[in-house]
C-alpha cells in the first residue's frame, strides 16, 4: 500500500527535490507551499504524514501545527532550522510527533516515517489481551483507541504508541531511551525531550489533573511508568 | 635581574625604613652618650675637688704624714694620686703616677683643674687633676669607666636591634602595602588571562578603586567589543551555513534520485556523479559542523541531564568505529555525569573519527577514573605516526588541518571537541599514546553523582 505524504514546504527547489527522492522512496507526495494550502490539502487529501516546514510565508508553523493537530491526529514531522533550539520543544508542544534539521535526506526521512507509522508494539506476549484498563480507562491495542466512559479519547498515533508501551511494562519504570527506540525508533542518542513533551501531551489527555499525574508518573532520573 | 613593582616598593620602604633608624640611632647614641660621659665628668671633677679640700686640710694638720693623708681620700677613684714637692705619692700601682699624661699633669701644676680621659692595658679610664690650693701642689684621681663603656655597648646594641627591627618593618609594610596597591593589577591580570583563555564574558570590577575605575572601563569596552566580533563572526558562520542548507537539500536529494539511477546512468556520467556525491556529503558535514561551532558558542542550548559516561562512550566510540573499540575499566563503569548527550557523543565520535581518518585507524578506546577519583579520563588512541609536540595546541583550532591529504576532512571536527569539552568543565589534550601513535585524552570532572 503507497502511503502518502503531505509535504509543506515554501521553497519550490528543496520541495521538488524531496518530491522526487521520497517518491523514489515509494511515497506518494502531495505538496503545500503554505500554511492555508496545507490544511486544504489535509482536509482533501488525507495524507498518512505530514512533513511541515517551520519556516513558512504566510503564518508561522506552530499554529499550522496546532491548527493541523486540532483536525486530525495524522502523524507530524516538524522541520527545524536546529537541533538545539527552543523550537524543538516549542514545535513538539504544538502537537509534532517527531523532528528533522536540515539539510533533510529524503532517506533519513523515509526512517523516520517508517517508524512513526509503525504500528503500535504488540509483542507476543501482548497478543492475547488487546484489552487493558487503568483506573477509568480502556486501551483497547487492536483499534489503537483508548475510551474513557464510553467516549474515546482523541489520542494521536504516536501519543498512543507511547501509552501502550507503558501499559506493557506493567508498572515497570521505561526509561527514556527505551521509549525513544520502541516508540521512535531512535538508538541511544534520541532527543529525550521528545519523551518528555509526549508524556506531558499525554497526560493533559489521560490525567484529570495533569498537574499531579496519577497513572502517568515520572521517575527521577530514570523514565516513567504507569500506575493503576 | 630587573625588579618588580612589588619587589622596587618593597625595597624603598626598607631602605627608608633602614635610613630613618639610622638617623635615630645616630642621634640617640651621640645625645646619650655626650650626657653620660659629661654627667660622669662633673660628678668625677666634684668628687676630686671635695677630695682635693679634704687633703690639703689633712695635710695642713699633719704635714709628715702626705701618703697617710692620701689614703683618707679617693676612696670613689680606682687611684688617687698625689704630686707633692716634686714628689709622686700614689694609692695603687695601677695605674701609676706614670701612667698619667705629661699634658694634664702640667695643666694641673700649672693651677688648672683639669679632666682627660686614657686608656691604660685596653681599660678606659678618666684622669682627674685638681691643684691644690695655695701649695702649688697636685691631687689626680683616675676613674674606672669600663661601666660606662658597658652602658654604651648594651645602648649600641639595642639601638642596632631596634634598627634591625624597624627595616624588616619598613620591608613588610612596603610588601602588603605594595600589595594592596596592586591588587586591581592582580585583578586585571586574572581578567585578562581569563579572557585570553576564551571566556569572554569576563570583565573586571569598575566600581572599586577611583584611580583604577578608567583603566576597568577601557578594558572592559575592549574585551566587549572582542566578544562582539567573536559573536559576529559565529553568528555570520552560523547564518551562512544556516543559509546553504537550502540549496543543500536541493542537492542531496537530487543526487540521490540519481543515484538510485546509477545503473541506468552512461558508462561515462557515473564517475563524476559520484565524485559529486561525495563531494556533496563532505560538504554537508562542513555545513553541519560550521553551524555546530558557531552555535556553541550559545551556551544557553546545551541541555544537561545525568548519563552513565562509560555506555555512552562506548555507544558513540563503537558506532563511529562501526566495531567495537571501547573498554570501559569496571571502576568507571558506574560513574555518572551531568551532560549534553548529543555534544557528548558528538566529542567521541569526532574523536574516534579523527583516529580512524588521520591516525591510521582507532587502536582502542578507554574509560577510566582519574587517579583521585574527582575526574573520569577518555584515551582515544590510534595507530598513525602522531602529533607534532608544536601542533598539539594548534590541532584544537578551527580549520587546522593535520595533512593535505586528499581525504583530510574539512577541519572543524577536533575545534567542535575542544568547544564541547570546555562547555562540560573538561579538558582535551594531543599526547604519545602508550602503545604507539596519538593519544588524545579527556578529562571531565565528575564530582559527586557516582553510582547509581
Amino acid at each position: 500500500m503507497t502511503r502518502s505524504v503531505l509535504l509543506v514546504e515554501d521553497d519550490p527547489r528543496v520541495r521538488r527535490s524531496l518530491r522526487l527522492a521520497l517518491e523514489d522512496e515509494g511515497y506518494a507526495v502531495v505538496e503545500a507551499s503554505t500554511g492555508a494550502s496545507a490544511l486544504d490539502m489535509l482536509r482533501e487529501r488525507g495524507p498518512d504524514v505530514v512533513l511541515l516546514d517551520l519556516m513558512l510565508p504566510d503564518t508561522d508553523g506552530f499554529s499550522v501545527c496546532r491548527e493541523l493537530r486540532r483536525e486530525s491526529a495524522v502523524p507530524v514531522i516538524m522541520v527545524t532550522a536546529r537541533t538545539d533550539s527552543h523550537d524543538v520543544v516549542a514545535g513538539l508542544e504544538a502537537g509534532a510527533d517527531d523532528y528533522v534539521t536540515k539539510p533533510l535526506v529524503a532517506k533519513e526521512l523515509s526512517a523516520r516515517i517508517r517508524a512513526l507509522l509503525r504500528r503500535a508494539t504488540a509483542g507476543p506476549s501482548a497478543a492475547p489481551r488487546d484489552d487493558l484498563t487503568l483506573g477509568d480507562l480502556r486501551i483497547d491495542l487492536g483499534d489503537a483507541v483508548v475510551v474513557r466512559d464510553g467516549v474515546e479519547l482523541p489520542l494521536t498515533r504516536t501519543e498512543f504508541k507511547l501509552l501502550a508501551e507503558l501499559v506493557l511494562a506493567e508498572g515497570r519504570v521505561c526509561s527514556r531511551e527505551h521509549l525513544l527506540d520502541k516508540v521512535w525508533g531512535y538508538g541511544y542518542f534520541g532527543d529525550s525531550r521528545i519523551v518528555d513533551v509526549h508524556v506531558r501531551r499525554l497526560r493533559m489527555k489521560v490525567e484529570h489533573d495533569p498537574a499531579s499525574p496519577c497513572h502517568l508518573l515520572t521517575v527521577r532520573g530514570l523514565g516513567y511508568r504507569l500506575a493503576g | 635581574m630587573r625588579l618588580g613593582v612589588r619587589g622596587r616598593v618593597t625595597l624603598l620602604f626598607g631602605l627608608l625604613a633602614l635610613a630613618l633608624s639610622l638617623l635615630l640611632a645616630v642621634l640617640s647614641w651621640s645625645l646619650v652618650t655626650h650626657f653620660l660621659v659629661a654627667q660622669r665628668e662633673s660628678s668625677a671633677a666634684a668628687e676630686t675637688a671635695v677630695d682635693a679640700g679634704l687633703l690639703q686640710r689633712e695635710i695642713d694638720a699633719r704635714p709628715v704624714d702626705v701618703s697617710g693623708a692620701l689614703d683618707t681620700v679617693g676612696s670613689g677613684a680606682s687611684a688617687a694620686v698625689l704630686r707633692y714637692d716634686d714628689a709622686w705619692y700614689a694609692t695603687s700601682l695601677d695605674p701609676t703616677p706614670s701612667d698619667l699624661p705629661a699634658a694634664l699633669v702640667e695643666r694641673v701644676e700649672a693651677g688648672t683643674a683639669s679632666t682627660q680621659r686614657i686608656e691604660i692595658d685596653g681599660r678606659p679610664l678618666l684622669a682627674v687633676g685638681m691643684p691644690l690650693q695655695p701649695s702649688g701642689n697636685a691631687y689626680f684621681a683616675v676613674y674606672d669607666l669600663t661601666e660606662l663603656n658597658r652602658t654604651f655597648r648594651v645602648l649600641s646594641a639595642s639601638l642596632a636591634g631596634a634598627a634591625l627591627l624597624t627595616v624588616v618593618c619598613g620591608l613588610v609594610l612596603g610588601r602588603s602595602a605594595s600589595r594592596r596597591a596592586l591588587r586591581p593589577l592582580t585583578e586585571l591580570n586574572d581578567v585578562a588571562s581569563a579572557v585570553a583563555s576564551g571566556r569572554l564574558t569576563a570583565r573586571m570590577d569598575t566600581g572599586g578603586d577611583p584611580d583604577l575605575a578608567p583603566l576597568a572601563r577601557s578594558f572592559n569596552a575592549t574585551v566587549e567589543s572582542l566578544q562582539r566580533r567573536v559573536r559576529a563572526d559565529a553568528r555570520f558562520a552560523g547564518d551562512v551555513s544556516h543559509e546553504l542548507r537550502t540549496p543543500l537539500t536541493t542537492m542531496l536529494n537530487s543526487v540521490q534520485v540519481l543515484q538510485n539511477r546509477r545503473a541506468r546512468l552512461p558508462e561515462e556520467v557515473r564517475e563524476p556523479l559520484d565524485l559529486l556525491a561525495e563531494d556533496l556529503e563532505r560538504f554537508r558535514r562542513m555545513v553541519v559542523d560550521l553551524l555546530e561551532i558557531s552555535r556553541a558558542e550559545d551556551e544557553s542550548s546545551a541541555t544537561s541531564e545525568a548519563v552513565a559516561i562509560g555506555e555512552l562512550v562506548e555507544r558513540a566510540a563503537d558506532e563511529a568505529a562501526k566495531r567495537p573499540v571501547t573498554m570501559v575499566e569496571p571502576e568507571a563503569a558506574d560513574v555518572i555525569m551531568l551532560a549534553d548527550k548529543r555534544r557528548l557523543e558528538r566529542v567521541i565520535a569526532n574523536l574516534v573519527e579523527n583516529a580512524e581518518r588521520h591516525g591510521g585507524g582507532c587502536t582502542g578506546v578507554t574509560v577510566r577514573l582519574g587517579c583521585d577519583g574527582s575526574t573520569v579520563e577518555i584515551a582515544v588512541d590510534d595507530a598513525g605516526p602522531g602529533v607534532p609536540i608544536d601542533r598539539r595546541e594548534r590541532i584544537f583550532e578551527r580549520f587546522n588541518r593535520g595533512d593535505e591529504a586528499e581525504d583530510s576532512g574539512v577541519g572543524l571536527g577536533l575545534a567542535i571537541v575542544a568547544r564541547h569539552v570546555g562547555q562540560h568543565h573538561g579538558r582535551v589534550a594531543a599526547e604519545d599514546s602508550p602503545v604507539g601513535g596519538a593519544r588524545f585524552l579527556v578529562t571531565f570532572p565528575v564530582g559527586r553523582g557516582r553510582g547509581r
